[in-house]
């Protein structure tokens, strides 16, 4: 089902987006550097500077169905690289925050990392795992 | 001297060598690293969305605890924590809504408490206290010089060393104030100062996959594989790392490495405070080598381990 959203819903969409993230997104160019230099690239359904361009769009219900927003390491290399200073990583970990607000699906919590990759990863691994992907 | 020293969960949990090999060599430096009264878990990562407001309370607590506790400086080796720990502390010296909120509930926070001996009154915390990385202070304070002459009668310079360096000392640059974040040197100047051979790796400003090793294994083993194979095909005898993520996704990974990839050939992991406490003397069987997964010993059994004179 295509759910047609009206221009006031997706400036109010993008606007959030904007806030909760705290990047501007509007800069962007659409250069292509961030996906360039970003090492899980190969494995998103949607690139960096798609994310972004969706972002700008206003286009929430394409963001959160989104695989790449899971695959983010948060390791600041589009950031590093971004010629107007976009952060992409906090784009989706805003992108991640409203799907896990609409949905409340829990999918890299506590409960669903089993116990022997727990008992087997630096403690790191599961808080930052944790803080970043689950609620 | 006495340094307040964070080390960090995974230092007391997973990373007992990094723990137990900073401590040591920095004793043989002539400095006392002194862990923190009451520390607790630093958040691991910075909260990066506005509204995550409290996942800054435990980087505060720390740095304020610091600073009670009389230190200007807090020392830590982990980069998740010096990332999360650095960062926290320019949002608090920069923002002052959530500096004021963190204050409130700190204050709060330790009326409330059941302490056994109350504590004197929450003095704000405007972000004093300075946060640093294991190797900034090693340059800084003990100076690579000096480390130089430290380590000059076990001087190796056979043994080819890969610097890696991941993400969290390098990125986001203009926040962490670290390196270059696309050509970094604090880790080459250091390993050069150790008498070691430093490998140029234009791969070490990648990341390893970080906690997608445990989310999505193949990514995570595919990052750690390019970074590793690379290290080899540049002729390097091991990898220095700094982070126990970096670590872990590295070497634990070698085994499923093997599978995967039928021309990769194992390569080990150093922390980069195993390379100075070796290169300090100090001999392989109390540099924590029983917990790595590729053995390092067939490599580093060339380094001299006789204690300088």
């Amino acid at each position: 089902m295509i759910r047609i959203s009206s221009p006031d819903e997706r400036r109010e969409a993008t606007g959030r987006l904007a806030e909760l993230s705290n990047q501007n997104i509007a800069l962007c160019l659409q250069c292509g550097k961030c996906t360039a230099g970003c090492p899980f690239a190969e494995y998103m359904d949607r690139v960096p500077h798609q994310i972004v361009r969706l972002a700008q769009l206003g286009l929430i219900p394409e963001l959160i169905d989104c695989e790449a927003i899971w695959y983010c390491s948060t390791c600041f290399t589009c950031e590093s690289r971004c010629p107007v200073a976009i952060d992409i990583a906090a784009l989706a970990e805003a992108v991640r925050l409203i799907r896990q607000s609409e949905d409340g699906v829990e999918m890299y919590g506590p409960d669903q990392v089993p116990a022997d990759i727990a008992a087997l990863v630096p403690q790191q691994a599961l808080v930052s795992l944790y803080r970043k992907f689950a609620r | 001297m006495k340094v307040g020293y964070y080390p960090g969960c995974t230092l007391k949990g997973k990373a007992k060598a990094l723990d137990e090999t900073t401590q040591y060599a920095v004793g043989l430096l002539g400095a006392e690293l002194v862990e923190i009264p009451d520390w607790t878990c630093c958040g691991a990562t910075t909260p990066l969305t506005q509204t995550k407001i409290a996942n800054l309370i435990a980087q505060t607590r720390l740095l304020s605890k610091t600073r009670d506790a009389g230190y200007d400086a807090l020392v830590t080796t982990c980069p998740f924590c010096f990332s999360t720990l650095r960062r926290a502390n320019l949002t608090l010296r920069n923002d002052e809504l959530k500096r004021k909120r963190m204050n409130t509930y700190l204050a709060e926070d330790r009326r409330l408490r059941d302490y056994e001996t109350p504590p004197p009154d929450y003095v704000p915390y405007e972000g004093e206290t300075k946060v640093l990385h294991l190797l900034e202070w090693l340059r800084d304070t003990i100076g690579f010089d000096r480390i130089a002459r430290a380590c000059k009668g076990s001087r190796n310079e056979t043994l080819r060393v890969a610097p890696f360096y991941g993400c969290q000392l390098l990125r986001p640059a203009e926040e962490l104030a670290m390196c270059d974040p696309e050509d970094p040197h604090i880790l080459e100047d250091f390993l050069r100062a150790l008498g070691l051979q430093v490998i140029g790796f234009p791969e070490r400003i990648d990341c390893c996959g970080s906690y997608l090793s445990v989310a999505k294994p193949a990514a995570a083993l595919r990052a750690s594989y390019r970074i590793l194979d690379a290290a080899r095909k540049l002729g390097a005898d091991t990898v220095a790392v700094t982070c126990p993520l970096c670590f872990f996704n590295l070497d634990y990974q070698q085994a499923q490495m093997l599978r995967e990839y039928p021309e990769f050939r194992t390569i080990p992991i150093m922390y980069f405070t195993q390379l100075l406490a070796l290169s300090l003397g100090v001999p392989l069987d109390k540099l924590g080598l029983e917990s790595h997964r590729v053995d390092p010993r067939p490599v580093l059994e060339r380094v001299p381990r006789e204690v300088p004179a």
